[in-house]
């Protein structure tokens, strides 16, 4: 297993901070030279600084773990050289705006009505993330970073996002989240255990072997740059939890069956996490929750005893968690495992209260997924697994039931039973709506300080 | 490099576009010389008379499961050679599958093409599907599918495969 230079990859690449907390700033840089100076101090390792967390294992965890993220308006406004600018993939350079139809930010979830300044793409430049394991932390971090980059000034806060995790690690439509995440080689090993392989450090940093034979995703030059830097896309998911709760009734009163298990074919895991594979006639409460990722669609090597549930019956094929992450499953291109991404963020608003279903305040998830290429990784999720119905058998023209676009007419979900036909459920629509995105390139540390070298001389 | 739409090279008049979800390749190659043909006629004739199991074409045509039919034909007079597909979906979607599948054939047939790709296939990703768009010469739509919404996957699973 090659070593990885932990301590040159931004943090939140390979492992998960648990900070109840996080606070997205979107920046606008307003002096190349300033913004480089406030950069180069994030690496500077002056202790009385707010210092950029790396991957490198802590003894004890930080209080506050930062990160940077920048657009390609962004690096352009840090006055990168343009052959530096040519040398980044297509999409990324596009952005999130001129993509948008691409993932099904359509209609509503159209980049017009955008909030938090994205949808004027020219204006964000940087994503300065603090995850914090407090609001007071989180305040103090905060008021420290506004000092630094307000000097001059080196950048100008557009918006600010605040996240806040819900009890019980869950997020806002009652499903436990988080619990499957790659293992990258030469990288820390995940909380709850993958069954999968791991991934090739390639699949999400740039400068390694990938995914795919004989290929490394081309890195932006100069290599000082590119090496150990990947991407991300910033997501805010508003997600209407009156709707879906209502649908789940409604599926209930159509089909006969318990909400709870509706809730747990959608989704393809009980909203305990437990997943349909392992458990599918009731949310095992006695599953460690170690075994929550130990399983699969199919056997293999890993696990020659899971169940063959190549249609589904189990799980259905068209539920969120299979669409996203077919793992074994017979899908098209023989890809189910080269598509994974790094799921970081955390929900923002209020728990939803069932007794107050309506109360106009908006509720959902400040989503950041993770990899090497943004066309193949999170577009391709988007694109091919959430609105297509092409990828895998039987799905007719059906959407992922939680995060596709289901606001036509007529939008189904499929509840395939052995020996019948499957059960149709009517009556979905859009659950969430992409309420603001952004492409950031994440450099490396390395990288970071090229950046500022190159902004700071303006 | 600017996205392009497929088929968008095309020189074949365009029609009613179709719906369905199968699209047609038709990917036509011109061959250096003749010795060329005559070598790419030899390795053509090895793998495709190997039984389905040793055939590379066919094992990896089967692992995508996103190909519904696929032939080889060879053209006016042995100069070109066509390789003609209906396959599910977007080509650009799964290029990187497709190398990793048939990536191995593929140098061994373009290496006797003219204006062919930079080799191995599978380090120069963009510059293969750049290619294969090019000489792609697709279909006059419509495309006629007598099952417009059916893929390989949902065939196969309805013939209980």
């Amino acid at each position: 297993m090659p070593e990885l230079p932990l301590e040159d990859v931004q943090g939140f690449v390979l492992r998960p901070y648990g900070r109840p907390a996080l606070r997205v700033f979107l920046l606008r840089v307003e002096s190349a030279p300033s913004a480089g100076r406030f950069l180069r101090s994030l690496v500077g390792g002056d202790a009385s600084v707010p210092q950029l967390t790396s991957a490198a294992p802590w003894v004890t965890k930080p209080n506050f773990c930062i990160n940077v993220g920048f657009t390609y308006a962004g690096l352009a406004a840090l006055k990168l050289h343009p052959q530096t600018l040519a040398s980044f993939p297509a999409e990324f350079v596009a952005g999130a705006v001129n993509r948008a139809a691409r993932v099904g930010d359509v209609d509503e979830s159209a980049p017009e009505h955008w909030k938090g300044g994205l949808a004027d793409a020219s204006r964000i430049h940087t994503l300065l993330f603090v995850f914090a394991q407090s609001d007071a932390i989180l305040d103090n971090v905060s008021a420290d970073l506004r000092t630094l980059f307000g000097k001059c000034p080196a950048f100008s806060e557009v918006s600010v996002q605040d996240g806040r995790a819900l009890p019980g690690s869950v997020a806002h439509f009652g499903y436990r989240d988080g619990l499957s995440q790659p293992t990258v080689e030469g990288g820390p090993r995940p909380s709850v255990a993958e069954v999968l392989p791991t991934a090739p450090a390639g699949e999400f940093l740039l400068g390694y072997p990938s995914q795919y034979d004989s290929f490394t995703y081309p890195v932006p030059q100069p290599r000082e740059l590119g090496h150990n830097g990947t991407f991300l896309a910033f997501r805010i998911l508003a997600q209407n939890c009156a709707a879906f709760e209502k649908f789940l009734v409604s599926a209930a009163t159509q089909t006969g069956l318990d909400p709870e298990l509706i809730a747990a074919k959608l989704c393809g895991r009980w909203r305990s996490g437990v997943p349909l594979a392992l458990s599918p006639q009731s949310a095992d409460s006695f599953l460690p929750l170690e075994q929550y990722n130990a399983f699969d669609y199919a056997p293999t090597s890993e696990l020659p005893n899971a169940n063959d549930d190549r249609r589904g019956y189990r799980c259905p094929i068209g539920s969120h968690v299979r669409r996203m992450n077919p793992r074994h499953s017979l899908v098209a291109g023989n890809s189910g495992l080269k598509r994974r991404i790094m799921r970081r963020g955390l929900t923002y608003g209020p728990p939803y209260d069932p007794m107050n279903p309506d109360d106009g305040i908006e509720r959902g998830l400040l989503g950041l997924f993770i990899g090497v290429s943004l066309k193949d990784q999170f577009e391709f999720l988007m694109s091919d697994w959430a609105n297509k119905a092409t990828f895998a058998p039987g799905l007719r023209d059906t959407r992922d039931p939680i995060n596709g676009d289901n606001s036509g007419p007529g939008a189904t979900f499929l509840i395939p039973v052995e020996g019948q036909p499957p059960l149709e459920l009517v009556g979905l629509s859009r659950f969430v709506t992409c309420r603001g995105a952004a492409y950031c390139f994440l450099p490396g540390i390395t990288a970071l300080k090229y950046v500022a070298g190159v902004a700071g001389k303006g | 490099m600017a996205p392009t739409p497929p088929g968008s090279s095309s020189a074949a008049p365009q029609g009613v576009k179709s719906a369905t979800v199968q699209q047609p390749l038709t990917l036509v190659m011109t061959i250096k010389s003749d010795n060329d043909y005559q070598a790419l006629s030899a390795l053509l004739t090895k793998i495709q008379s190997a039984p389905p199991e040793q055939n590379p074409i066919w094992k990896a045509l089967t692992i995508l499961n996103n190909v519904h039919f696929a032939r080889f034909v060879f053209l006016e007079q042995n100069t070109k050679l066509a390789v003609i597909t209906t396959y599910d979906g977007t080509f650009e979607d799964y290029i990187n599958e497709f190398i990793d599948a048939i990536g191995d054939v593929f140098n061994a047939l373009l290496a006797h093409m003219k204006d062919g790709p930079q080799l191995p296939v599978q380090q120069n990703r963009d510059q293969f599907l750049n290619y294969v768009r090019s000489n792609d010469l697709r279909a006059i739509e419509p495309f006629y599918s007598a099952y417009p919404k059916a893929t390989v996957l949902d065939i196969k699973a309805a013939l209980g495969q």
